[in-house]
């Protein structure tokens, strides 16, 4: 049986008279590819803030393998955020080196250079990076330390679909080095090829969770996108879409 | 590896990141020391001729002053006696007068003419007894006066602009926030800041500086190491009120309008351009809570009266108070 790496018990997160996030209750196992969907505003971005560290519930508990977050979880933790600028002027080997000056032991430059294929822009300007390039070196910097769990926030928007197909490739290889990933999407096709398992989210409720094929089985629909409509009457974006 | 040593090797890459940022934009790079040595050769021209085309007399708080003062073409200045013989001895001023129990004390340079010919106006006509003093020392010209103003208004600029707005504009495009997620601290990202920043604010001083007096051989009669550790204290006061200036900021449009009223009372009150001798005493006493104005004090008198360390030590203390209170705030208050 999986080992349960975090789990969640009534999270909530309000902003003034805001509720981004109202009562969330669920577990991600070791390994996993655990997905939060929803349209814009749903209370994704905000619930992986709290998993990350990042936020403090306004009520609730994120607990690692049972207990509270350690004084170290960032130095367990991965994270992609949606919208990350990095300092002017600076190249990726540049960056790199940074961010492995943070860590005991970080992974080899060179293995991270090979792994995401930055050696073409290692000394590029990385303002002058393409969306693909600069996804892949801001994955390369949440992975500089070899975490155990890897956060990505929407790590495909904006992208065009042949860079979206790569990262997918990225984030399937990390899938099968056994890390527990934890991603946030618009995109349907996304979630059905990369989660394990999903949860769909809306006004900061679960609205269902399961993994993608039960999702769709349960409800009797031919698939994600039609489910989430007769949910939330709103659609996902279908990566066939954004190809045309 | 120790903590202190990882926290080491943390700062140190904070700090070379930062260096390297900033080398790498030439723009701003070249403007922080083009934009000075522009100022001084610019002053030195304008200002080239003599000090002043009317009579200056520093008049020390009395009543019952002599006609003279009230004279056209004559200008008069009030301040204590300290600072009136101290400006007669560079000859910012051509006479200096005291009325005391119905006699009327004054002062001239034994160096300067219009001294001499405000000494024979004055004994024409004030019928009440005078007792005469004097005192020596070259004239100093403008640019000799100014270049400490300009010197201290471009590590005011450096300072708090290339720390305030750098960590609002880090803030608001989310790079603060990626670096919450790694083991850097608060105290490491700032202290880099600090230092990077006080580096380029001491080079960029430096050969300016070098430069500038190479070419226009301006006064500079006391000792370099005491200027440079006013140089030191000064950047690290000014960088640390931009880092308190900035430690919640959020938008760059409020953090301009911060710098900007943190940076203006100094340009104008500090004495940069103009001394604030004569002004009214809340203007002068406003200007000693502004760190420049501590700055401006102790350089001059270094450069100008070859004051030693017991003369400037309370502009020093001063400093290292700012320099403390500027550190704890911003350290306090800091968000990522």
């Amino acid at each position: 049986m999986s080992e349960v790496i975090l789990s969640v018990a009534g999270l909530e997160k309000s902003y003034d008279d805001v509720i981004a996030v109202d009562g969330l209750d669920f577990e991600i196992e070791k390994g996993e590819c655990f997905g939060l969907l929803g349209p814009n505003g749903a209370g994704k971005s905000t619930t992986l803030a709290m998993l990350e560290g990042m936020e403090e519930p306004t009520a609730g508990s994120v607990r690692y393998y049972g207990a509270s977050l350690p004084s170290d979880y960032q130095t367990r933790v991965g994270i992609q955020f949606q919208a990350t600028a990095l300092q002017d002027f600076l190249t990726p080997f540049d960056n790199l080196k940074l961010f492995s000056s943070f860590y005991d032991d970080p992974i080899p430059m060179d293995q991270l250079i090979e792994q995401f294929r930055l050696k073409d822009f290692l000394h590029r300007d990385s303002r002058r990076l393409s969306g693909g390039q600069r996804q892949r070196l801001l994955l390369a910097l949440a992975l500089v330390h070899n975490p155990e769990i890897v956060f990505l926030d929407e790590p495909t928007t904006g992208l065009d679909p042949r860079s979206r197909r790569d990262l997918w490739d990225v984030v399937s290889d990390l899938k099968a080095d056994g890390r527990t990933l934890i991603l946030t999407t618009h995109y349907m096709e996304e979630a059905e090829v990369l989660c394990d398992e999903l949860m769909i989210l809306s006004h900061g409720k679960t609205l269902l969770q399961g993994t993608p094929e039960q999702l769709i089985t349960d409800a009797g629909v031919s698939d994600l996108d039609t489910l989430f409509l007769s949910l939330t009457g709103e659609t996902l974006v279908k990566t066939q879409e954004v190809i045309e | 590896m120790s903590a202190i040593g990882r926290s080491f090797r943390r700062m140190k890459a904070v700090f070379i990141a930062r260096n390297l940022e900033y080398l790498r934009d030439r723009a701003s790079f070249g403007w922080n020391l083009v934009f000075p040595v522009l100022i001084v050769f610019a002053l030195a021209v304008v200002f080239s001729g003599p000090p002043r085309a009317l009579f200056t007399i520093t008049t020390i708080s009395s009543d019952d002053l002599p006609e003279l003062v009230e004279f056209p073409g004559v200008e008069a200045i009030e301040t204590d006696r300290l600072k009136a013989l101290d400006r007669l001895s560079r000859q910012q001023t051509d006479l200096v007068v005291e009325v005391v129990d119905g006699s009327v004390n004054y002062w001239v340079n034994g160096n300067s003419a219009s001294g001499a010919i405000l000494e024979l106006l004055l004994t024409y006509t004030e019928t009440r007894p005078l007792k005469r003093g004097e005192t020596d020392g070259d004239a100093i010209r403008y640019v000799d006066w100014v270049v400490p103003g300009i010197l201290g208004m471009n590590m005011m600029y450096s300072a708090l602009w290339g720390v305030g707005y750098v960590v609002v504009r880090y803030r608001q495009s989310g790079y603060l926030r990626r670096l919450k997620a790694t083991p850097l601290t608060k105290f490491e990202f700032l202290s880099a800041q600090v230092l990077s920043r006080l580096l380029v604010t001491l080079t960029a001083s430096t050969i300016v500086f070098v430069g500038t007096n190479l070419i226009l051989d301006y006064k500079m009669v006391g000792s370099i190491w005491l200027l440079f550790l006013i140089a030191l204290m000064g950047g690290l006061a000014m960088i640390t009120l931009g880092l308190a200036i900035a430690c919640r900021t959020e938008s760059k449009e409020f953090a301009d309008g911060l710098l900007n009223a943190v940076t203006f009372p100094m340009l104008l009150l500090s004495g940069v351009w103009f001394s604030l001798d004569g002004s009214p005493e809340w203007v002068q006493m406003f200007a000693q809570v502004l760190p420049l104005t501590h700055v401006l004090e102790a350089a001059r008198a270094v450069m100008l009266d070859n004051a030693g360390f017991a003369d400037i030590t309370i502009h020093l203390a001063v400093l290292v108070g700012f320099c403390i209170v500027g550190m704890a705030l911003s350290i306090k208050l800091f968000k990522w």
